[in-house]
């Protein structure tokens, strides 16, 4: 059988247990539940700042109705830091490469909004396909443009996560293994370290495609 | 925790509450120890070079570690690929940030703690601080207290120097209007007395110009001529001599 860079994105499975579910479980395990103690240890400490330094930013935007989904987004995006921090290790199987996943992710989420906007407020949410002050010949053309952009957002929201991580991976696999094969002639293998290493600091902005995930679907949210 | 779940013959689960059951109750809260536990090279915790100490020595488990890689590597339990330097790379770099931004990130979370105790130390402390100001106002009444008698003996003077001056003042009132009657009266007397003497007078006057008869009159004026004249020659005399 033929061996290929994409193996690694296999969904695991061992004596047809898919551990996938392990690998979406475990995470949870890193974060320590908020004890019943004022001042907490450092760990816990850290963890509470920052979860509520982040929702706080997601919230600002939003008015108050739409601080029901801090919840959500929040424990969404940890959820999403976590995994694809982890998938940097070595031997480690990313889930959120699996396109499977993201679009599990980004369907439901996305006609939520939609459908929580057209239940509440038709009017404004339907008027969100007309962008305003556009000149009366363009209208038509405009509403069929809108209502495309509106139907590819999920498809546009779980395609960029996958994609993002699985060329992350790709990379890295292609730039070890080329450091690896040239290693038995030296210098060119130091550039690529150098090189393997930069991508790898690039590829901790893992933690910025979930800024975007979560941002894209905080801004799909007209409510 | 099954003690608190009771199974009804109907299959139905309710709970029932148990409280203070058993003598250990959830405060105090036993407090959290002031480090984490000991590690070596940062993963590696103290306890297993510890128990290892007594059988190898020092050595003992970086012997351990070398001798456990060198195994792995030579029988290809652990196969050097691609991801060994992918591995490498990402352990540079999670390396790298630890040991640049560690003691940062501790020191913030020991900020982020030792706000909040601060914090709540200086409600207490304000609190003292309220209480302890109450305690020396509350002195200061009592003292004040203390000293109320002076002030009423004060006032009692004023009021009783008034009353006093308020007494002289009528006294005096009173003095002058009687001096004044009595002063009319003794005006009056005067009065009298001396219409009395000037009608007295004017009757001699009146009875002394009716007892001068005619007769009189003409002695008494030839008498007056006849000394002016000799007068007058004494003062001719005087004045030539």
């Amino acid at each position: 059988m033929m061996v290929s860079f994409f193996d690694q994105f296999a969904s695991p499975s061992y004596l047809g247990i898919p551990l996938i579910a392990i690998a979406i479980a475990l995470p949870w395990v890193l974060y320590p539940t908020p004890s019943a103690r004022w001042i907490n240890n450092r760990l816990i400490t850290i963890q509470g700042w920052f979860i509520n330094r982040f929702t706080n930013q997601l919230m600002l935007p939003l008015n108050v109705g739409g601080h029901k989904w801090a919840l959500l987004l929040a424990s969404l995006m940890i959820f999403l830091i976590t995994i694809n921090m982890l998938g940097l290790l070595p031997y480690t199987f990313t889930p959120t490469t699996q396109l499977s996943l993201n679009m599990g992710f980004a369907v439901p989420l996305w006609l939520a909004t939609v459908i929580i906007g057209m239940r509440n407020q038709p009017t404004v949410a339907l008027g969100h396909l007309l962008p305003e002050g556009t000149p009366i010949p363009l209208i038509p053309v405009l509403i069929i443009i809108e209502t495309i952009s509106l139907f590819i957002r999920p498809l546009a929201l779980g395609v960029r996560l996958t994609a993002n991580l699985t060329a992350g991976h790709l990379l890295i696999q292609l730039i070890a293994t080329a450091v690896f094969v040239l290693l038995p002639m030296m210098p060119t293998v130091a550039i690529l370290t150098a090189a393997v290493l930069f991508l790898l600091t690039l590829l901790e902005v893992a933690v910025a495609m979930i800024q975007a995930y979560v941002f894209v679907l905080l801004l799909s949210l007209y409510l | 925790m099954l003690s608190r779940l009771v199974l009804v013959s109907g299959g139905l689960v309710q709970a029932s509450r148990s409280f203070h059951q058993s003598s250990q109750s959830l405060a105090p809260v036993p407090p959290l120890p002031e480090k984490g536990g000991k590690v070596r090279h940062g993963i590696f915790p103290e306890e297993l070079f510890t128990l290892l100490y007594p059988k190898t020595g020092v050595t003992g488990p970086y012997m351990l570690g070398t001798g456990l890689l060198l195994y792995m590597l030579s029988k290809e339990i652990y196969v050097i690929n691609h991801e060994t330097f992918a591995a490498a790379s990402i352990g540079a770099v999670v390396i790298y940030g630890i040991k640049k931004f560690g003691p940062s990130v501790a020191a913030f979370a020991d900020k982020l703690n030792e706000d909040k105790v601060a914090k709540a130390q200086e409600v207490k402390d304000q609190a003292m601080a309220s209480l302890a100001q109450g305690i020396e106002d509350e002195k200061k009444e009592q003292w004040r207290v203390e000293g109320r008698h002076m002030l009423f003996d004060a006032k009692r003077n004023n009021v009783a120097m008034l009353l006093e001056t308020n007494y002289r003042e009528r006294l005096h009132m009173v003095t002058n209007e009687v001096k004044k009657r009595l002063d009319y009266q003794v005006q009056l007397q005067n009065l009298h007395r001396r219409m009395e003497q000037e009608h007295l007078v004017n009757w001699v006057e009146q009875s002394v110009i009716k007892s001068i008869t005619p007769q009189q009159e003409k002695e008494s004026i030839a008498k007056c001529i006849a000394d002016l004249k000799v007068l007058a020659k004494n003062t001719q005399a005087r004045a030539t001599v």
